[in-house]
């Protein structure tokens, strides 16, 4: 009898060995956040990876960057282990001056964090409306850190809720605006088979600094 | 006790065999199958073989061995089956770091120095072609990542409890990289031969005097063009930004490299069908016997396992096949179009006339009479000849209906109740299908015409030339032109234009020199280098949906069906968005360096990243 009791403690013994010291939970804690300029969201490229924030923690031989993908209202979130983080913009990525300096995250439980950058330029009173077969844009760009021309404006519609600069069905790209102009125009949809459908539409407008790799935007207006 | 002694003798014999079979090396053996390097520096034979695996080692890019590489860019179009979804471009595209081959040719090298098998003169001849190779991977190395660290000729041996950061070389700057570059080639020309070789498949001094000029003529234009940019792309210490004041320098380096080609080498332009360009400028590039032009390239050969290019058996038009495969890919209608008239730098097709009715052609390839004979040289248009036989490329029927135009197409093959011909067997059609051309076009360039080159059993012998004469005359006209010498860059540049019978310029601008070499080099794996370096290529592969430059086109030739009228049996073109890429070209600012692998700055912290990473 004895024999068969030892004959089951060795599985017992090996089960509870082997859930030591590699088997981690998964990480539960989270980190959320938003790029912000004055308090407002700023908004970005939200697919494609465009817009990414790096985390990095001290303490461990290596040390690879843990990317956080942006979205298009300049949220971002990140299921993390608590700890100290640091978190820093990736080198030379989105429409705001180039600035690398670490934000110090505790994360426990939760961690909000805003991180703020400043933009080139900004999108203000920005009117977007369904007209008809027309849709009607109006903003005003405003400058902010200077130094850089304005490549161009985009208005851009799409068929879905995530627009920006690769994703739409309509874009109209407007070259020689000047900072603190008012920019109006209205795209004709009746040639457009997404419009036609009669399906949703989504409008966003966008403005490229000369030499970035991104433009900001607006956030995105439901047009019907 | 007889029994007994029988027994201890019999225990002796085992004993003592076991013993002298165990005293026996048999474990110690030398291998039969592996070579000791002593024995390989003793035979000119086997050191030979040594340096041709190097050569085997250094395609990267844009090659014929991988036809997969040419539809990511401008150039041509996936065919086989659904579309790419290509969005953007990756951050490791195309990145080259070998540091394994470089040790190897290191090793190599001292071995080499050491060896008494040869006389002075074959060493110095093995030594020049062995940093060719170490160059021209370093070269590679430098046009996707900018500086990287250079080694020299150290051969690193790690042993354990060594201090590893004495094996931790940092990057160097792009300067100084293009800089060792064009030191090693001119160190290294003057021990090699100056003589041509079989197929251009070993590194001579004209080689090596190519790669200098290259990698002047990419520095000096990195160093000019980066820095007009609204925000040039450097890092803070120079491993990636040349400064603006080397570029001069650079250009001088360049020309002068590549003069010494034109003026020295005995290579040419080569022109031995002067009345027939077309023919020509396929024989420059795709017949290698009896080649004056090709000065390095990747040889092939027919038998041998591994050593044939499976290019023309997949890429052949269907009606020519010899196999099951066919039609991968074939050029679109953005590269077709940029070849210009002999008399029209636009190079648009007619497709339409002013009010916007179709041109109607009695042969579908009257719609490319008069264009640049490189066209027909490097691609193969609607119903031009391969190999003596027409190639039939109709997507479809035009049937003129009650005041309309409708289009009719059938199945790959299919005839209509006249018996006319709907749509061909080699397509195009906008199918998901394997096997059928969705472009309009196949190519001729590199497709070997030998009978049996299109079978999975034998393939093609076909080469992949790397450096030839035209090469040179580009770079000294694109040198020339900025410097400010006007005249001399004409004269090069319009040599070039004069082998592709159409008209001569009388001044040089970068445009006319990203056309030219856009043109010439079509499929040689230079279209990508060139953007980049003339910082370009995000404009050109803007993103924009529908853009003449980012979208990719195809043309679909269609028969006229509108019996009683005279332009019943003739031919029409549609322009399309290509169906086998869903998207536009990409290219962002970040594509302009390829991003550090974040192992290697594991591995040696002294690696500095690149920008945008």
């Amino acid at each position: 009898m004895r024999k068969y009791l030892n004959i089951l403690l060795l599985p017992a013994i090996v089960a509870v060995s082997s859930c030591g010291l590699d088997n981690y939970d998964a990480p539960e804690s989270k980190l959320v956040g938003q790029v912000v300029y004055n308090g407002e969201p700023v908004g970005v490229r939200g697919t494609g990876e465009a817009v990414q924030l790096q985390l990095y923690q001290d303490g461990y031989e290596l040390r690879d960057p843990i990317p956080v993908y942006v979205g298009q209202d300049g949220t971002f979130e990140a299921k993390l282990f608590d700890g100290e983080y640091k978190l820093v913009t990736r080198d030379n990525n989105g429409p705001w001056v180039n600035d690398r300096d670490t934000t110090v995250i505790n994360v426990k439980g939760t961690a909000n964090v805003a991180v703020e950058v400043t933009p080139f330029y900004t999108l203000s009173n920005v009117q977007l409306s369904l007209n008809g077969s027309s849709a009607d844009a109006s903003f005003q760009i405003n400058e902010v850190a200077g130094g850089r021309d304005i490549e161009y404006v985009m208005i851009l519609v799409g068929k879905t809720s995530f627009v920006d600069d690769v994703s739409y069905t309509v874009r109209v790209d407007i070259d020689d605006v000047a900072a603190g102009s008012t920019v109006t125009d209205a795209i004709d949809l009746s040639n457009n088979t997404d419009f036609q459908s009669g399906r949703a539409l989504y409008a966003r407008v966008g403005l490229r600094p000369v030499g970035k790799d991104q433009a900001i935007y607006s956030q995105v207006v439901k047009l019907r | 006790m007889k029994n007994l002694n029988k027994s201890i003798a019999k225990m002796l014999v085992l004993v003592g065999i076991t013993c002298f079979a165990s005293c026996s090396d048999f474990l110690e053996r030398e291998s039969d199958t592996i070579l000791p390097e002593e024995q390989i520096f003793e035979d000119e034979v086997m050191i030979r073989s040594v340096l041709a695996n190097y050569y085997g080692r250094v395609s990267w890019g844009q090659h014929i061995g991988d036809d997969y590489q040419y539809t990511i860019l401008d150039e041509a179009g996936k065919s086989d089956g659904g579309p790419d979804n290509i969005q953007n471009y990756g951050n490791d595209l195309w990145r080259v770091y070998d540091y394994g081959l470089i040790r190897n040719i290191n090793q190599f090298l001292q071995s080499l120095r050491e060896s008494t098998a040869l006389d002075e003169e074959d060493k110095q001849v093995y030594e020049g072609e062995a940093r060719f190779l170490r160059a021209w991977t370093y070269f590679n190395m430098a046009k996707g990542l900018g500086g990287m660290p250079i080694v020299g000729d150290e051969v690193f041996e790690y042993e354990p409890s060594m201090d590893v950061t004495v094996l931790q070389y940092p990057r160097a700057t792009e300067a100084g990289l293009y800089d060792y570059i064009i030191a090693e080639c001119d160190a290294i020309s003057p021990l090699l031969s100056d003589e041509t070789n079989t197929h251009s498949a070993r590194a001579n001094k004209w080689t090596a005097l190519m790669l200098k000029a290259r990698a002047a003529i990419y520095a000096g234009s990195l160093a000019n063009y980066n820095n007009k940019m609204p925000s040039p792309i450097r890092t803070p210490g120079g491993e990636v930004g040349i400064p603006a004041d080397r570029a001069a320098g650079y250009y001088e380096q360049a020309l002068a490299a590549a003069e010494d080609v034109i003026d020295n080498s005995p290579y040419e332009l080569q022109l031995k069908k002067p009345d027939d360009l077309e023919r020509n400028f396929y024989e420059v590039l795709s017949v290698k016997d009896g080649n004056t032009e090709v000065i390095w390239a990747q040889d092939r050969i027919y038998p041998g396992t591994g050593q044939q290019t499976a290019f023309t058996t997949r890429n052949i038009p269907g009606s020519h096949a010899e196999d099951i495969d066919r039609a991968y890919a074939g050029p679109i209608l953005n590269l077709v179009e940029d070849y210009e008239y002999t008399d029209d730098r636009n190079g648009d097709i007619h497709i339409r006339d002013n009010e916007g009715n179709y041109i109607f052609y009695d042969d579908p390839l009257d719609a490319f009479a008069n264009k640049d004979a490189r066209l027909g040289g490097t691609v193969i248009l609607p119903n031009a000849e391969f190999k003596g036989i027409p190639v039939e490329l109709q997507a479809g029927q035009k049937v003129w209906n009650s005041g309309s135009w409708q289009t009719v197409i059938g199945q790959p093959g299919e005839r209509d109740a006249a018996g006319r011909l709907l749509t061909s067997d080699n397509g195009p059609t906008r199918s998901n299908d394997q096997y059928i051309n969705k472009t309009g076009f196949f190519f001729r360039k590199f497709l070997d015409e030998a009978a049996g080159a299109s079978t999975r059993g034998r393939n093609s012998e076909m080469w992949f030339p790397r450096f030839r004469f035209a090469e040179a005359v580009l770079i000294a006209a694109e040198a020339a032109m900025e410097l400010g010498q006007q005249p001399a860059a004409v004269g090069y540049i319009n040599q070039i234009r004069d082998r592709a019978g159409i008209q001569p310029l009388t001044s040089v601008t970068l445009d006319d020199i990203i056309q030219e070499r856009r043109v010439e080099f079509a499929f040689e794996n230079h279209r990508y280098w060139d953007l980049k370096r003339f910082r370009r290529a995000h404009i050109v592969w803007n993103g924009v949906v529908n853009s003449p430059t980012a979208q990719q086109y195809a043309l679909f030739p269609y028969l006229v069906v509108a019996p009683g009228t005279p332009n019943d049996g003739k031919y029409v073109f549609d322009r399309l968005v290509f169906s086998g890429s869903l998207h536009p070209r990409n290219f962002e600012l970040r594509n302009y360096y390829n991003f550090i692998d974040l192992d290697w700055r594991n591995s040696n912290p002294k690696i500095v990243l690149n920008p945008f990473q």
